[in-house]
């Protein structure tokens, strides 16, 4: 497990990065939400070692995070690139080997997951043959080819189509299901809502949201939709509740307390029949929206 | 695979990062030796320094043989004795009689190239006739042939003899130091060596920053940086570079041996070797600090366009090296032949002309080493720093005392 503490960065008098906290648990796939400038990049960078933190503390497996745990990370930067000018399978197998496998398993390792994203005729190409899709592909196995401890990807999903999308779930569920902890940053909050086991939501440079997708929709405001048989006017006229949207026989109202639920429905069945009273559960999006404005 | 395989630890027992920068010296060889740019440069070199040795051996490598026509005996002994004359004289000229019947077919032998020269009876003497050009080195020797024969024919009537009428008219020229230095040549040999390395630490030097500055630019060096120790990064790419760097240089530098013993200069290569043998170590250690400050050069850019005015400082620098290693002399090459980086050229060149005494070279050594340790622990410092700053260029100033090195990333 990553435990991430306090973490802060300034650079120069601008504090990029505020007292963040969160954590990665073993198995867990952690989406990193936030807008450009959010610090979602500088917090990756500061795990992975390539930035020195202001302060604060990071937590590997309980004890603090050293060089030697980071080396058994996998990590993709935000601004791609390999070695555009070297074969695909022999770069693969260098990273590979940097990491302490033996060159032989490297290039093995590296023939597997090409030929697994369908990429195992072109392994001796340069890589920067391949078109952003497929180059994108190769950056994802040059994360995950030295089988790491933790992995560290920035904006995966981006540039990729739908079915390398797919590909990739699997991909990442596989070391979610071996235990091994994912945080992973996009823009594309529909799929973070959809696979993610817990989701931060970052805005300038603080944490402003933080648990699975259910709970953030909970976090959020919940509103009920009343749909009656006739006019619902006399809804404007309740003092407590709060009428967002009238119009003809549907209401869009939002409540003080669940126990207020039971009362427009009372309030409405004494005026005449009721077709639907619904709740109207935020989507992450809307949370999204609602917390970093 | 699984998803166990997937997840499984990633080390092997080999786990030392300490000698990952093999790795990464391996890489940086492989990839040049199939960079076509590299290659073609390297074949050009090795043509080049060919066809100065096969120039060289065409003008003066080869003895030259001339036709002379003549008629009679008396003729032909005067040119026998001319062409011994000019082989004791080292002047590569070889001079052949070419008997004709009479004094008309001399000329005729002459006139349709047959013979290059043709040596006439002109009442008490000799006349040597071209067809339409003169030649100065046939008339030095026949000339001196003609002399000498005349003079013994003269005395011989005045009732004496050559050696007497000749006594006290000869002049030899000795050298106090047979076995001492050919000034000439240790100057150009000097001005070669300096060459070389200008050339290998130019164009090795540009490579290295280019290569630090296309993982800087396309941050691979992130995940490299996440994966080794950066010291390992740059002690991998100067080893390499500098592997290969040498590699060429041996290359050359058999190629010119050989080139000498080809064309008989084999007492030349004699005289150089002693240089050579310190060039070698010479340019390794030169060569190692200066591919430090080249790595650090590449580190400061953020595009490999930024690298031709990141690195501006150091293309001076081996400029001056070089000039200075080649034109100063006297005391002041002395004093650069001491000088760390500058050594590399001003050392052996003083060798070659055998200005230095045995112990110089190897105490300018010992301090060019420690002067490349000291400049590899700073060039480290800088490099580190400046690496993984990817949003704009750095100073110099800014890499070494690292103030405002770090800007934030735009995620």
């Amino acid at each position: 497990m990553l435990q991430v503490e306090q973490l802060t960065r300034c650079f120069g008098d601008a504090l990029a990065v505020d007292e963040v906290s969160f954590e990665v648990p073993d198995g867990h796939l952690v989406g990193f939400v936030g807008g450009n400038g959010a610090g979602k990049t500088t917090i990756m960078r500061m795990i992975m070692g390539v930035l020195a933190q202001s302060s604060g503390s990071m937590r590997w497996e309980g004890q603090e995070l050293t060089a030697s745990d980071r080396r058994d990370f996998g990590y993709m930067p935000e601004e791609r690139g390999l070695y555009p000018k070297q074969s695909i399978v022999e770069q693969l197998a260098y990273l590979a080997q940097l990491h302490g496998v033996s060159r032989p398993e490297a290039r093995d390792r590296a023939h597997e997951l090409l030929s697994r994203f369908s990429l195992a005729e072109r392994a001796k190409d340069k890589l920067e043959t391949l078109s952003l899709g497929n180059q994108q592909r190769v950056q994802i196995i040059a994360a995950v080819i030295s089988r790491p401890t933790m992995l560290i990807l920035d904006e995966p999903f981006s540039g990729l189509d739908p079915a390398a999308v797919d590909d990739m779930v699997v991909l990442l569920r596989e070391f979610t299901a071996a235990g091994v902890p994912v945080l992973f940053s996009s823009h594309q909050l529909d799929l973070v809502e959809r696979l993610c086991d817990r989701i931060v939501i970052l805005a300038r440079g603080r944490v402003v949201a933080d648990g699975d997708a259910e709970q953030l929709r909970r976090s959020g405001t919940i509103r009920h939709r009343l749909v009656a048989g006739t006019d619902v006017g006399w809804v404007r006229d309740l003092d407590w509740l709060q009428a967002i949207d009238v119009s003809g026989n549907t209401a869009i109202v939002q409540l003080a307390s669940e126990a207020d639920t039971d009362r427009l429905l009372t309030e409405a069945m004494r005026r005449g029949s009721v077709r639907e009273l619904a709740e109207l559960v935020p989507s992450v999006a809307d949370i999204y929206r609602e917390v970093t404005r | 695979m699984t998803a166990h395989d997937l997840a499984a630890p990633a080390r092997t027992a080999a786990d030392s990062t300490g000698s990952v920068w093999r790795l990464v010296a391996a890489r940086e060889i492989r990839v040049k030796l199939r960079d076509r740019n590299f290659l073609v440069s390297t074949a050009l070199m090795l043509v080049l320094v060919m066809a100065v040795l096969g120039i060289q051996f065409a003008f003066s490598g080869h003895t030259s043989t001339k036709k002379i026509a003549v008629q009679g005996p008396a003729a032909t002994a005067v040119v026998t004795s001319a062409s011994s004359m000019a082989q004791a004289a080292d002047a590569k000229l070889k001079l052949v009689p070419v008997p004709a019947n009479s004094p008309a077919n001399v000329e005729a032998e002459v006139i349709s190239g047959k013979a290059d020269a043709g040596l006439l009876r002109a009442g008490d003497g000799w006349r040597l006739v071209s067809k339409s050009d003169r030649d100065a080195q046939l008339a030095t020797y026949l000339g001196q042939a003609v002399q000498e024969d005349a003079v013994r024919r003269n005395a011989a009537a005045a009732g004496t003899s050559l050696p007497a009428l000749q006594r006290g008219a000869h002049l030899p020229y000795g050298l106090l130091q047979p076995n001492g230095h050919d000034v000439k040549a240790a100057r150009i040999g000097g001005v070669v060596f300096g060459m070389l390395f200008y050339l290998a630490a130019l164009l090795f030097g540009m490579a290295i920053a280019n290569s630090v500055v296309e993982e800087k630019q396309n941050r691979i060096v992130e995940i490299i940086a996440a994966a080794i120790p950066l010291r390992q990064l740059l002690i991998g790419k100067i080893v390499g570079n500098t592997v290969l760097a040498m590699a060429q240089v041996v290359l050359l530098a058999l190629v010119g041996v050989g080139g000498l013993l080809v064309t008989g200069n084999s007492s030349l290569l004699g005289q150089l070797a002693g240089g050579i043998g310190w060039f070698v170590p010479f340019f390794l250690v030169g060569f190692l600090a200066l591919a430090a400050l080249w790595a650090v050069v590449g580190a400061l850019a953020t595009r490999s366009e930024d690298v031709q005015s990141t690195s501006a400082p150091m293309t001076a620098l081996v400029a001056i090296v070089f000039f200075g290693g080649i034109f100063v002399t006297g005391t002041a090459q002395a004093v650069l032949s001491f000088v760390p980086v500058f050594s590399t050229i001003a050392m052996p060149a003083r060798v070659l002309t055998g200005h230095a005494t045995w112990w110089e070279p190897l105490v300018s050594l010992v301090i060019a080493l420690a002067g490349a340790h000291a400049i590899l622990r700073v060039a480290e410092r800088m490099y580190r720093r400046a690496l993984l700053q990817t949003s704009r260029k750095l100073s110099l100033r800014e890499a070494f005392t690292g103030r405002d090195a770090e800007q934030p990333s735009r995620g």
